[in-house]
């Protein structure tokens, strides 16, 4: 019989949002917005380009090592480069810090990668060793056949991999934060798309006076899970409607919008990362879920609920004021407050994941947290829904309902 | 097999209820059964603790003390689908339609999906709103969404029936489809409870009522013996000429050519037409009849009583 009710109750909650004209117009309007965002992107493209001949300013030390012969010494010297005797021995300076980067560069540089091995100093420094390779490259070639549009053309052709190391260890540089970064992007859509859902998922129920027939016809709990599996199955059916349309721009369209071409191979999936991430975007996802369907459970009015909306969504917002820290110094006070306490702790501890800076015992911590503190807002929700909707136009006391809930 | 004669347990049985919302008391100490088969009217003044009583049985509230027992033992949402509850505050999920609205209740009490379309749909036929089917239910008028509630209300065939105020918001033509849909209910085996302030509903339907005052039971039994309690037999006269002050009587009620005179007691109606004759009041008509629930009603409740609890 429970089992029936729920899906029941998932059936009635799923169809009654996705059969919804207004549903699919809000659905298909971010990857509309997206698609404007791409737009912008590309026209302001020619800025970021500047922004990456500064980077290749900044004065480095590095060696290489050059198969295609196109590298002079004297364009070297211009980038603080002198060339390696051998590429073991390059590789060996930069894993202990002598040098900050070596480039190995290919015979035939327009259709092999350049090698970028470098030392890390944080996502965004890293970005200019690729571009002082790319640069130095560019400037042998222009000196070489001494013409700049030709040599334009090799800029546009030439692909750089890197490789960062820290403390002598390959760490998995912008390709190895990518990847657990997704869930952060996934927790984030998901909260900001079906926070308002979730909070008001049992107020449908409070304003339109439903709460009697539900709480005589069925357990309660069955009720508020089935409203959350269906939230869940909707926020799956929402997140498909973005990517589709990605998806199908990116493989069919690339060229003519002129994206870049991203080889997904380049992504490390780093196992232990991507395992801690799954379970904190779960967690996260179940803590935020128990909390505003309980918020929910215990105001009478949309407007009241969305008082307290405002904290939370501000609370999934504000790690990323000290992201920096984050980065740079996660065992800094804030950063360790962030990271335990619990509305803050599934965003804090997703970009630290990323950044690889969460002990296994960290993560271990915060997973458990959030899960307990979820099912724990989940109970809540339901004794709240329980014993609370009945007063419709009162706010209800927690503790009379515990108090009572108890009896 | 028992050769005992056994007394019928009650299928509701409420003893020494009590309900306190913070320092107010709600329900004092009410006690009271309703027996399988029969139709139990549920009467008391506004804010006498009737739809308490009610939320508390069927486990919407907990009770501060007392026993409250359906079929023996304490209201469970599974036991759902033998029961029919039109709470006081009605509503249904406003944004579907109507016949989606109705098969989800239906499912969730045990229907299968056809079943529960098809009993939908015949219902809609029978009240007048089968073009309403497809229709969202904030499309409908007030009483029309009543007519669906109840629907959702007998569409599981329940047992136990339990209908707070069955006729607010409804026409009199519709408010007579309703007793005929109760009656039905009724006839079909089903035990009823209502709470109505309609007295002329109560004295067509119930076998027994209880009158709920200070949040505990002023008067409980079948109707005639909350009649006789309450004054029994009443003399109806249509007269001309003025009524006499007599020991005899006492004039209950006066309109125009009409009165209500309550007996003394020891006193029969032939002492009191003799009494009005010999006054030389002209008697066009003379007839006796008992004390309307509405009069007795009024006669509880009229007087401005003590707030309860505090
Ligand atoms: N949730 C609640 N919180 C506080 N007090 C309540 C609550 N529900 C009912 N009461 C109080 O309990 C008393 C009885 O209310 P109840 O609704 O049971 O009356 P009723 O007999 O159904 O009246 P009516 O005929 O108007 O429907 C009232 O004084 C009311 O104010
Ligand atoms: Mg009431």
């Amino acid at each position: 019989m429970a089992q029936h009710n729920l899906s029941t109750v998932i059936g009635f909650e799923f169809l009654r949002v996705v059969t919804k004209k207004r549903f699919w117009l809000t659905s298909l309007a971010v990857p509309l917005a997206l698609a404007v965002v791409f737009a912008l992107v590309f026209l302001s493209n020619a800025a970021t380009s500047e922004t990456a001949q500064a980077q290749a300013d900044t004065q480095l030390v590095v060696t290489y090592t050059d198969d295609s012969g196109l590298i002079t010494d004297a364009v070297a010297a211009a980038f603080g480069g002198s060339e390696a005797p051998d590429p073991a021995a390059a590789i060996a300076a930069v894993k202990d810090g002598t040098v900050d980067a070596y480039f190995a560069y290919p015979a035939d540089p327009s259709t092999q990668p350049i090698r970028v091995y470098g030392v890390d100093k944080g996502i965004f420094e890293n970005g200019a060793y690729a571009a002082v390779a790319t640069q130095m490259l560019v400037l042998a070639a222009q000196q070489e056949i001494d013409a700049p549009e030709l040599a334009a053309v090799v800029q546009g052709d030439v692909t750089v991999t890197s490789e960062t190391y820290r403390d002598g260890v390959v760490s998995g540089g912008l390709d190895g934060v990518i990847p657990p970064l997704l869930f952060l992007v996934v927790f984030y859509v998901s909260i900001i798309l079906l926070g308002n859902q979730m909070l008001n998922s049992t107020l449908e129920e409070k304003e339109n006076r439903v709460t009697e027939m539900i709480l005589t016809t069925m357990n309660p709990t069955t009720l508020i899970v089935g409203k959350v599996l269906s939230l869940f199955m909707v926020g799956l059916v929402q997140m498909l409607t973005f990517a589709v349309p990605v998806v199908v721009g990116y493989l069919f369209f690339r060229s003519n919008l002129n994206l870049p071409d991203v080889d997904l191979s380049h992504l490390s999936f780093e196992p232990g990362a991507i395992v801690v991430g799954t379970l904190l975007l779960l967690g996260g996802f179940i803590l935020f879920t128990g909390t505003l369907v309980a918020i929910g459970a215990m105001v009478p009015t949309a407007k009241e609920a969305g008082t307290f909306f405002a904290p939370l969504m501000i609370m999934i917002f504000v790690p990323f004021y000290v992201v920096s820290l984050i980065v740079s110094d996660p065992r800094s006070l804030i950063v360790q407050v962030f990271t335990y306490f619990p509305y803050t702790a599934p965003v804090t501890a997703m970009l630290r994941n990323s950044f690889g800076s969460l002990s296994a015992l960290e993560s271990g911590i915060v997973i458990v947290e959030l899960f307990a503190l979820g099912f724990v807002a989940l109970r809540l929700a339901v004794y709240l829904f329980r014993y609370g909707s009945i007063a419709y136009s009162k706010r209800l006391s927690l503790r009379d309902t515990l108090r009572r809930s108890r009896a | 097999m028992s050769a005992s004669a056994t007394v019928a347990e009650p299928l509701v049985h409420i003893r020494n209820f009590r309900m306190d919302f913070g320092t107010q008391t709600a329900v004092r100490d009410l006690s009271f059964d309703v027996f399988a088969g029969e139709t139990f009217g549920f009467l008391g003044s506004n804010g006498s603790g009737k739809t308490t009583t009610l939320r508390a049985l069927l486990g919407i509230y907990q009770p501060t003390a007392g026993t409250l027992h359906i079929a023996g033992k304490v209201f469970e949402p599974r036991d759902g689908a033998r029961l029919g509850y039109l709470p006081e505050e009605r509503g249904l999920y406003k944004k579907e339609s109507v016949l989606d609205v109705m098969v989800y209740f239906g499912r969730l009490k045990g229907l299968g999906r056809a079943g529960a379309t098809q009993w939908s749909r015949s219902y809609l036929e029978r009240v007048d709103l089968a073009d309403k089917a497809d229709v969202r239910l904030d499309k409908l008028s007030g009483g029309q969404q009543q007519k669906i509630q109840l629907g959702v209300t007998i569409m599981n065939s329940p047992e136990l029936l339990i209908l707070d105020e069955p006729t607010q918001g409804f026409d009199p033509v519709n408010r007579r489809l309703l007793m005929d849909i109760i009656e039905e209910q009724k006839r079909a085996g089903a035990t009823v409870i209502m709470v109505t302030h309609q007295m002329d509903e109560v004295e067509r339907l119930c076998d027994r009522v209880i009158l709920l005052k200070d949040g505990t039971a002023e008067a409980y039994g079948t109707v005639e013996e909350v009649q006789d309690l309450y004054g029994g037999t009443v003399v109806r006269v249509r007269c001309a000429g003025l009524l006499p002050a007599s020991d005899l009587f006492d004039v209950a009620r006066s309109d125009g050519d009409l009165a209500d005179l309550a007996p003394r007691a020891g006193v029969d109606e032939a002492q009191i037409l003799a009494e009005l004759v010999r006054h030389g009041v002209q008697v066009r008509s003379f007839t006796t009849a008992r004390t309307s629930l509405e009069e007795i009603f009024l006669r509880v409740y009229g007087t401005p009583s003590e707030p309860v609890g505090v």
